[in-house]
C-alpha cells in the first residue's frame, strides 16, 4: 500500500494548502526578495529582530536573499516556521500582515529552500558514523552470542537530555575510558561463550518448606505473606558455590493460599546481594515473576532460567575475625499490590494483611548451574562450530571461525584484508596459550572492540554492498540490534531496497517480541518520561501512593526491592505506545483514546474498576474516568509535577515538546525565577495560576511565558500523582497531611480531604492563537481539531530522527511533508508510519536523484 | 605512609622541555631506585555542589545565620551556622567571593557547571568544551603516580552538552566519564591485576600492545576507505586507541612498583544513594584513599550534577532531611531548609578535609599538600551565573595562605581562572594562563 508510486500520486494531487503554495513557489516569479520580502520583514519584524533589538538572537535585517548561495538556511527555516505556525509576529503585535502576504513569503522561502535542497542532495546526504549506544550495544551483544548477558551496565553511563534522542553521532562518541570498558566487557562476554573443554561441575542447593499448620502469623512454613519491607513477605536460599559462567535454572513447586475474592497472586523471584531494608542497601536482579491462580491442593512446577553472570555477588566480608565467604542470595517475594496496601495500617506492620491478602505456597525451591540440553552449549558450537577440519587443519579451521564470526559481528561479508588481520592477531594468542579455546577468546573479542563492531554499520566498499547499510539501519531502529538471519539474506539478494520489501520486513520486525526494546527507548526518550521515577512524593499529602516502610531506621521511606506504582505507569505508557503500533492504530490516539493500558494497582489509582492482577492489558475506558491518551498519563503527570503538586510550566513544556514538537527554550540566564514553585500553591498558599501571571507580567518572563502557560493550565485539575481532582481547598484553608491517630485508615484520610476540598480548580486558559479551553477534555478537543498535522508531523519527526540518528535539519523538511501528506491520507495509522518512514529515501540513504 | 622519590628532578625537566603542553606523556622516564630527595606529592582536587547555595539577607543588615558565605566582610574568616563544619579548619581554607568563568554567563544555571573546571567559553567562541584544570597538571605531572587522575561523580558518564556528569576533559570535545560506583572505583583504584599475579600480567600487557598496534593498523586502513565526515569521526577512535597503547605502556611500567595494599575495612562499597551521607562519605574515602596511597594527584569529584531529575540525587533532599521536593527545589523555594541543605553539603566536605589534615606527611599534613576547591557554576535561586561561590582549602606547603574571606568585586574583578593558574603552579604546572585567565592569584592567595 505504501510504496513510492503512491507517495508521488500523493504529492500530485496534494490538497494541504501549504503544499499547493509550495508547488507553485516555482512559478511564483512575482515575489521578489526586495520587491516583497525585505519590506514584509522591515514592517513586521525588524523592530525586535533588527540592528536594535534581536529578541531570541535573531536578526532579519541582514539577510542577503540569496537562498540559493546555502548561506544562512537554518535562519531561514527558523523564519519559515514562525511565519508558518503564526508564532511570529506575536499575536499581541497589533501590526499583523495579511493572509495573502504572509502566504505569499511563505511560498518565497519555502520555494528557495526547495532549490537548494534539490541541488544539494545531490553533493552529499549521509547519515554520520556513531557508536551503538549502550543499549544497542547491549542487544547485539545478545543476538551475536544468542544468550543474554548484562554488559552495558558496565559500560559509562549514555549522555541523556530531555526531549532528545541519545542516539546521534553528537551524543556518541568514544574515548579512551569508553575503550577501555568495551574491551572489559568483550573479554566478559568471549568467557561466556566459549565454554572449556570438558564437562562442568554442576552445582545444586534446594530447600523444602512445609505446608502443614499456620505458626503465630496465621501462615504455615510454606507461605508467603505480601511483601511489606524488612523481613516480610518473603523466602530466601543463600547459595554459597557456583560456576563463573553458564546458564542456571531454578524450580519451584508453589500454589496460591486465596482467601475469598482472590484469584491470583505474583510470585517473584529475584537474586542478588543482601537486600538490607536498614541501610537500603543491595543490588539484585529479577529472574523471573509467576502469576499462581492454582491452589495448593493442585501445586505446580514452574521453571525460569538465567545466566549466572548477571547475578550480583555479595562479597567476601570479615566480621569478627571471621570470614564470610561471597555468596549469593535467591528471595522468593510475594508482590502481591491491590493498590491498597497502605490504607489498612497505622504505625507499625500490621500482620493480619497477610492473612487477609493472597499467599504464596512455596513448597520447595532448586537451583542448578549450569544447565544446557548438549554440552558443550549451543552459544559456544555457533563460534567454534563441529568439523573434523579442527584437529586436522587447525589453522584452517580458526580462519573459518573468525570468518564466521566476524560476518555476524561487523554485520555484513568481510574482506580478505579484514579476516587477515584478525588471523594475524590470532597467531599472536595462539602462541602462547595452550587451548583453541582460550585464543579464540581473545581472538574474538579484539573484533568486538574494532570500529566495524562499536560503530552502525558503514559499508566499506571493499567488503560489501550498500544493503547491508539498509539491513542495519532497519534492524537497529526496530530491534536496537544487529540484523537476523532473514534481512541478511535479503541483503545479499540485493532486493531489500525494494520499497515492497522494506515495508514486509518493517511489518514482520516490529511484530518480533525483539520490538519491545525499540518501543520502550524510543517512547521513554520522545516522552522524557525517565525523570517520573525520581520526583520526590509529598507522602503526607499522598499516603496511598508510594508504598512505605513502616519499621526501623527507613521508616516513612518508600519500600525498596519491588515494583511500584512508577514502575508500572512506566509500562503503561511504553504499552500504551506499542499497543497503537501492533494495532496499526491513529496516531491521534495520544491526545486520546478509548482505552487505557493498565494492572490492578495503576486502575485503582485511576478510579476503574473490575481490573485484576499485575498484568497490563488494554482496558476500555468510560468519559468518567478522565483519561484517555497520553497527556493523562501518570508517567507524564508525575514526571511533571513538583511531587506536591500539578507543575502547569513542566507540563506545558512537555506538551510542546512532545506532541506538538515546538523547541522550547530553558530559562535563560539572569531572569528573576518564579519566586516559587507549586509545591506552596497546594499548601493553600496562592494559586499557581496566579503565580504565574504575576511571572508573566515581568517583561523578560513575558515573551516565552505568554506562549507557554497557556497549555499547561488546563492540566491542573490533574493532581501531582495524575490522579483527576477537580477540587481543592479554598485559599484560606492549608492542607494538612495524614495524621494516624486523626485519621485511622486511608479513608478517614480521603473523608478528610473531601470536607476540605470545596473549590473548583480554575483549569481555564486561551491557547495561543486558539480558543479557551477549559481543562482536559476541551484542549484534547481543540488540539484534535485543529492541530493534527502538527502533532502526526511531529511523531514523523520523531521517528525519523531516532531512525537515522541525526537531527533533521531544513532538508529534510520536504521529505517530511511527503510523509505527512501520506499520513493524512491513511487516517495517520502509526504502523504504516513507521513503514514509510523506512521507505523514505531520507532512511533508505538513497535521496532521489531526479528532482 | 613511605614516600616515594623521583629519579627526575620535575622542574629541571619542564625548563628543558620548553613549552608546557607540547611536552610528550614522559613515558620514557625510568622508574630508578635512587631517591633524588624527598619530594611530597602535591595535588590538586575540584569538587562541584549543584543547584546553587542559599544566600539569604537580614532586614538589620547583619549576616544571615544561613548564608552559605561563612561571614559578610572580607577579611578573617568568622563562621555562621551554615559554614560551621569548617570552624575546626578555619586556618586551612578560605572563601573567594565575586569569582565567576566568563564563558559560562550565557548559558544558564543549569548548563554552566559544564564548564566550571575548564572554564571554556561555550557560550561564546568554543563549540566544544575544553581540558579542565586537573587534566592539565595530569597531562604534565600525571606521569608520577600510577593513574595520571581519578574522575568521579554521583551519576556517572559524560552526560550531555548543557548537562554535564563529570567536571573534566582531555580536551575539547573528550569529556571523560565519571565513576560513580563505589565497588568499581575500588576495584579500579586498588584491585587492577584482577587477582592475576605479575607475571602474568606482564605478559599479557605485552601481548596487548602487540595487538593494540595491529588494530591500529587496521582501523587506519578502514579510515582510509571512509568518507570525509567518517574519517573525522574515526579519528575519535583511532585516538582512543593510541591512548589505550599508551595506557598498556603506562600499566606495564607500574607493574614494577608494589600495589598499594588496602583492604576493604570501614568501606561500604555496596551502599546505594537511599543513604546520602554513606554514599557520600564513601565516594570521599575513595578518594581519600586514592590520594593517601598516592595512586593519583589530580581528582574531580562532580558530587551533584545541575540536571538530576533523572536520578536518585533528585532526592537527596527528602532522604537527608525530609525535605518534601525535590533537591533542585530547595534551591528555588528557599525554605528554611536550604540552610540546612547547605549545612549538610558542608559536613561532608569538611569531613574529607579533616580526614586530609589528620592523615601526617612529611612535616605537616597531607591538606598541606593538597589543594582542594570546593564550590558552583549555579550560584543561587535566580539561574544566575555570576559569583560563583568558592571555597579553596588546604595546599599551605604549596603556597596557599588561608583563614580569610576574599571579595573581588567592582574593580578587583578577576577571572576565575586565575585562580586555577595559581592551582596549576602548585602542583608545578608553570602555565602562563588557563581560559580566559588575566593572571594569577600571586600576592592575594598564594
Amino acid at each position: 500500500m505504501l510504496n513510492p508510486k503512491s507517495l508521488k500520486f500523493f504529492w500530485g494531487i496534494a490538497t494541504f494548502p501549504l503544499l499547493i503554495l509550495l508547488w507553485v513557489g516555482k512559478v511564483n516569479a512575482d515575489t521578489s526578495f526586495k520587491g516583497e520580502v525585505a519590506p514584509f520583514f522591515e514592517a513586521y519584524c525588524v523592530k525586535c529582530h533588527g540592528p536594535k533589538k534581536s529578541k531570541g538572537k535573531i536578526t532579519l535585517h541582514s539577510l542577503d536573499g540569496d537562498l540559493a548561495a546555502g548561506q544562512e538556511l537554518k535562519r531561514w527555516e527558523l523564519i519559515l516556521d514562525a511565519l508558518e505556525h503564526r508564532d511570529m509576529p506575536p499575536e499581541e503585535e497589533e501590526n499583523q500582515p495579511s493572509a495573502e502576504d504572509r502566504a505569499a513569503i511563505i511560498t518565497w522561502i519555502e520555494s528557495g529552500l526547495r532549490d537548494y535542497v534539490t541541488k544539494a542532495s545531490k553533493v552529499a546526504l549521509v547519515t554520520t558514523t556513531r557508536r551503538l549506544t549502550n543499549f544497542e550495544y547491549q542487544n547485539t551483544m545478545r543476538d551475536l552470542l544468542g544468550f543474554e548477558l548484562e554488559l552495558a551496565k558496565d559500560l559509562p553511563v549514555d549522555p541523556d537530555k530531555p526531549y532528545h534522542f541519545n542516539n546521534t553521532a553528537e551524543f556518541m562518541m568514544i574515548g579512551p575510558d569508553q575503550l577501555v570498558r568495551y574491551k572489559e566487557a568483550a573479554r566478559k562476554a568471549m568467557a561466556s561463550a566459549i565454554v572449556d573443554p570438558g564437562k562442568p561441575e554442576i552445582h545444586r542447593v534446594s530447600s523444602k518448606w512445609e505446608h502443614g499448620k499456620p505458626g503465630k502469623d496465621g501462615l504455615s512454613q510454606a507461605e508467603i505473606g505480601v511483601y511489606q519491607g524488612p523481613g516480610v513477605g518473603r523466602k530466601t536460599v543463600g547459595l554459597k558455590n557456583w560456576p563463573k559462567t553458564g546458564e542456571f535454572r531454578i524450580r519451584v513447586n508453589a500454589s496460591g493460599n486465596f482467601p475469598a475474592g482472590f484469584r491470583e497472586v505474583p510470585l517473584r523471584l529475584v537474586m542478588g546481594t543482601d537486600l538490607r531494608h536498614d541501610s537500603g542497601s543491595g543490588v539484585y536482579r529479577e529472574v523471573g515473576i509467576v502469576h499462581l491462580s492454582n491452589t495448593p491442593d493442585n501445586p505446580g512446577e514452574f521453571e525460569v532460567l538465567g545466566r549466572i553472570e548477571n547475578i550480583p555477588v555479595q562479597p567476601a566480608s570479615k566480621h569478627r575475625n571471621k570470614i564470610r565467604p561471597p555468596s549469593i542470595t535467591i528471595t522468593a517475594q510475594n508482590i502481591f499490590d491491590n493498590g491498597e496496601l497502605n490504607d489498612h495500617r497505622k504505625s507499625a506492620f500490621d500482620a493480619s494483611w497477610s492473612v487477609k491478602a493472597p499467599r504464596v505456597v512455596l513448597e520447595s525451591l532448586e537451583f542448578e548451574a549450569p544447565v544446557a540440553a548438549a554440552w558443550p552449549p549451543e552459544h559456544h558450537r555457533r563460534i567454534l562450530f563441529e568439523s573434523p577440519l579442527r584437529h586436522t587443519k587447525t589453522g584452517e579451521y580458526a580462519y573459518e571461525v573468525i570468518k564466521r564470526f566476524m560476518t555476524r559481528a561487523f554485520r555484513r561479508p568481510v574482506a580478505k584484508d579484514e579476516i587477515d588481520h584478525y588471523y594475524r592477531i590470532y597467531k599472536i594468542y595462539d602462541a602462547e596459550f595452550d587451548t583453541l579455546e582460550q585464543a579464540m577468546r581473545e581472538t574474538l573479542a579484539m573484533a568486538l572492540i574494532s570500529p566495524q563492531f562499536l560503530y552502525h554499520t558503514v559499508i566499506d566498499q571493499a567488503a560489501a554492498t550498500k544493503p547491508y547499510e539498509l539491513a542495519s539501519r532497519l534492524s537497529y531502529f526496530l530491534w536496537g540490534s544487529m540484523p537476523d538471519k532473514e534481512l541478511f539474506n535479503l541483503a545479499a539478494s540485493g532486493n531489500l531496497d525494494d520499497p515492497a520489501v522494506i515495508e514486509n520486513q518493517t511489518r514482520r520486525l516490529l511484530a518480533d517480541k525483539r520490538a519491545a526494546g525499540f518501543i520502550e527507548n524510543f517512547t521513554s526518550q520522545w516522552l522524557s518520561i525517565a525523570k517520573m521515577k525520581t520526583v520526590s512524593i509529598n507522602r503526607d499529602l499522598f499516603p496511598r501512593f508510594l508504598y512505605t516502610v513502616h519499621v526501623g531506621e527507613r521508616r516513612g521511606q518508600e519500600q525498596l526491592f519491588r515494583p511500584t506504582i512508577r514502575d508500572y505507569m512506566h509500562e503503561e505508557t511504553v504499552g500504551f505506545v506499542g499497543e497503537l503500533i501492533r494495532n496499526n492504530a491513529s496516531v491521534m490516539n495520544i491526545v486520546d483514546s478509548d482505552f487505557a493500558y493498565l494492572n490492578e494497582p495503576l486502575a485503582v489509582h485511576y478510579g476503574v474498576g473490575g481490573v485484576e492482577g499485575l498484568k497490563l492489558r488494554p482496558v476500555t475506558i468510560k468519559p468518567e474516568h478522565h483519561l484517555g491518551g497520553l497527556l493523562t498519563q501518570g508517567s507524564v503527570l508525575v514526571g511533571n509535577s513538583t511531587g506536591s503538586a500539578p507543575h502547569p510550566i513542566y507540563r506545558a513544556v512537555w506538551v510542546r515538546e512532545a506532541i506538538l514538537g515546538d523547541k522550547v527554550k530553558p530559562p535563560p540566564a539572569e531572569v528573576p525565577a518564579l519566586s516559587d514553585s507549586a509545591g506552596d500553591s497546594a499548601d493553600g498558599a496562592v494559586s499557581i495560576k496566579d503565580l504565574l501571571a504575576l511571572h508573566r507580567n515581568t517583561p523578560s518572563c513575558y515573551d516565552c511565558h505568554v506562549r507557554l502557560d497557556p497549555w499547561g493550565i488546563p492540566f491542573e485539575r490533574y493532581s501531582a500523582i495524575g490522579k483527576f481532582q477537580p477540587l481543592v481547598p479554598s485559599d484560606k484553608v492549608r492542607v494538612r497531611g495524614f495524621n494516624h491517630k486523626l485519621d485511622k485508615t486511608f479513608a478517614g484520610y480521603q473523608a478528610y480531604l473531601k470536607s476540605i476540598y470545596t473549590e473548583e480548580v480554575d483549569a481555564s486558559s486561551r491557547v495561543p492563537h486558539g480558543p479557551a479551553v477549559d481543562g482536559m477534555q476541551k484542549l484534547k478537543k481543540y488540539l484534535l481539531k485543529e492541530r493534527k498535522a502538527e502533532i502526526a508531523e511531529n511523531v514523523i519527526r520523531k521517528l525519523m530522527t531516532y531512525s537515522i540518528g541525526r537531527e533533521l535539519t531544513y532538508r529534510d523538511r520536504f521529505e517530511v511533508k511527503k510523509l505527512l501528506q501520506l499520513a493524512q491520507e491513511d487516517g495517520y495509522k502509526l504502523q504504516d508510519m513507521i513503514v514509510s518512514v523506512c521507505q523514505s529515501p531520507i532512511f533508505t540513504g538513497t535521496i532521489s536523484k531526479e528532482e | 605512609m613511605k614516600q616515594k622519590s623521583w629519579h627526575i628532578n620535575r622542574r629541571e625537566f619542564i625548563r628543558g622541555g620548553g613549552a608546557v603542553l607540547a611536552l610528550p606523556f614522559l613515558q620514557g622516564m625510568s622508574w630508578g631506585k635512587a631517591a633524588a630527595g624527598k619530594a611530597l606529592p602535591k595535588r590538586m582536587v575540584v569538587s562541584y555542589i549543584a543547584y546553587g547555595v542559599y544566600e539569604p539577607k537580614t532586614k538589620d543588615g547583619s549576616h544571615h545565620d544561613w548564608n552559605w558565605w561563612p561571614c559578610k566582610d572580607a577579611g578573617p574568616l568568622t563562621f555562621n551556622q551554615s559554614a560551621a563544619p569548617f570552624a575546626p579548619l578555619k586556618d586551612s581554607v578560605s572563601y573567594l567571593r565575586g569569582l565567576e568563568h566568563a564563558g559560562g554567563v550565557g548559558m544558564g544555571g543549569h548548563s554552566s557547571g559544564d564548564v566550571f573546571a575548564t572554564g571554556a567559553n561555550m557560550s561564546g567562541t568554543e563549540k566544544t568544551n575544553n581540558i579542565s584544570v586537573d587534566q592539565l597538571a595530569a597531562k604534565v605531572s600525571g606521569h608520577q603516580t600510577r593513574y595520571a587522575s581519578l574522575v568521579l561523580g554521583t551519576e556517572g558518564g559524560t552526560g550531555s552538552y548543557g548537562s554535564a556528569k563529570t567536571l573534566s576533559h582531555y580536551g575539547p570535545g573528550r569529556p571523560i566519564p565519571s565513576m560513580h560506583r563505589p565497588q568499581e572505583i575500588f576495584n579500579r583504584l586498588f584491585k587492577p591485576y584482577s587477582g592475576k599475579g605479575i607475571e602474568q600480567v606482564r605478559a599479557d600487557l605485552k601481548r596487548e600492545a602487540s595487538v593494540l598496534d595491529l588494530m591500529m593498523e587496521d582501523s587506519r586502513r578502514l579510515q582510509g576507505r571512509l568518507g570525509k565526515e567518517d574519517q573525522q569521526k574515526m579519528e575519535e577512535y583511532l585516538d582512543s586507541v593510541r591512548a589505550l597503547e599508551k595506557r598498556v605502556e603506562r600499566t606495564s611500567q607500574w607493574t614494577h612498583q608494589p600495589l598499594s595494599n588496602v583492604d576493604t575495612k570501614g568501606l561500604n562499597l555496596e551502599v546505594s544513594h537511599k543513604d546520602p551521607e554513606e554514599y557520600t562519605r564513601c565516594m570521599y574515602d575513595l578518594l581519600y584513599l586514592a590520594l593517601q596511597t598516592d595512586s593519583t594527584r589530580f581528582a574531580t569529584l562532580m558530587l551533584e550534577s545541575e540536571h538530576s531529575s533523572g536520578s536518585e540525587m533528585w532526592n537527596y533532599a527528602n532522604y537527608v532531611l525530609g525535605y518534601k521536593g525535590a533537591t533542585h527545589d530547595i534551591a528555588h523555594k528557599r525554605p528554611t531548609e536550604s540552610g540546612k541543605w547547605d549545612n549538610w553539603r558542608a559536613k561532608q566536605h569538611a569531613y574529607f578535609l579533616e580526614r586530609l589534615r589528620n592523615t601526617p606527611e612529611g612535616d605537616s599534613n597531607m591538606l598541606d599538600q593538597t589543594v582542594v576547591v570546593w564550590g558552583s557554576a549555579h550560584p543561587h535561586a535566580s539561574h544566575n551565573t555570576r559569583n560563583y561561590p568558592i571555597q579553596v582549602a588546604g595546599g599551605d606547603a604549596l603556597g596557599f595562605k588561608h583563614g580569610n574571606l576574599y571579595c573581588f568585586e567592582g574593580d578587583r574583578k578577576v577571572p576565575l581562572a586565575n585562580l586555577f593558574v595559581s592551582m596549576l603552579h602548585a602542583v608545578d604546572v608553570p602555565v602562563k594562563s588557563f581560559a580566559d585567565s588575566t593572571g594569577s592569584m600571586a600576592g592575594v592567595l598564594v
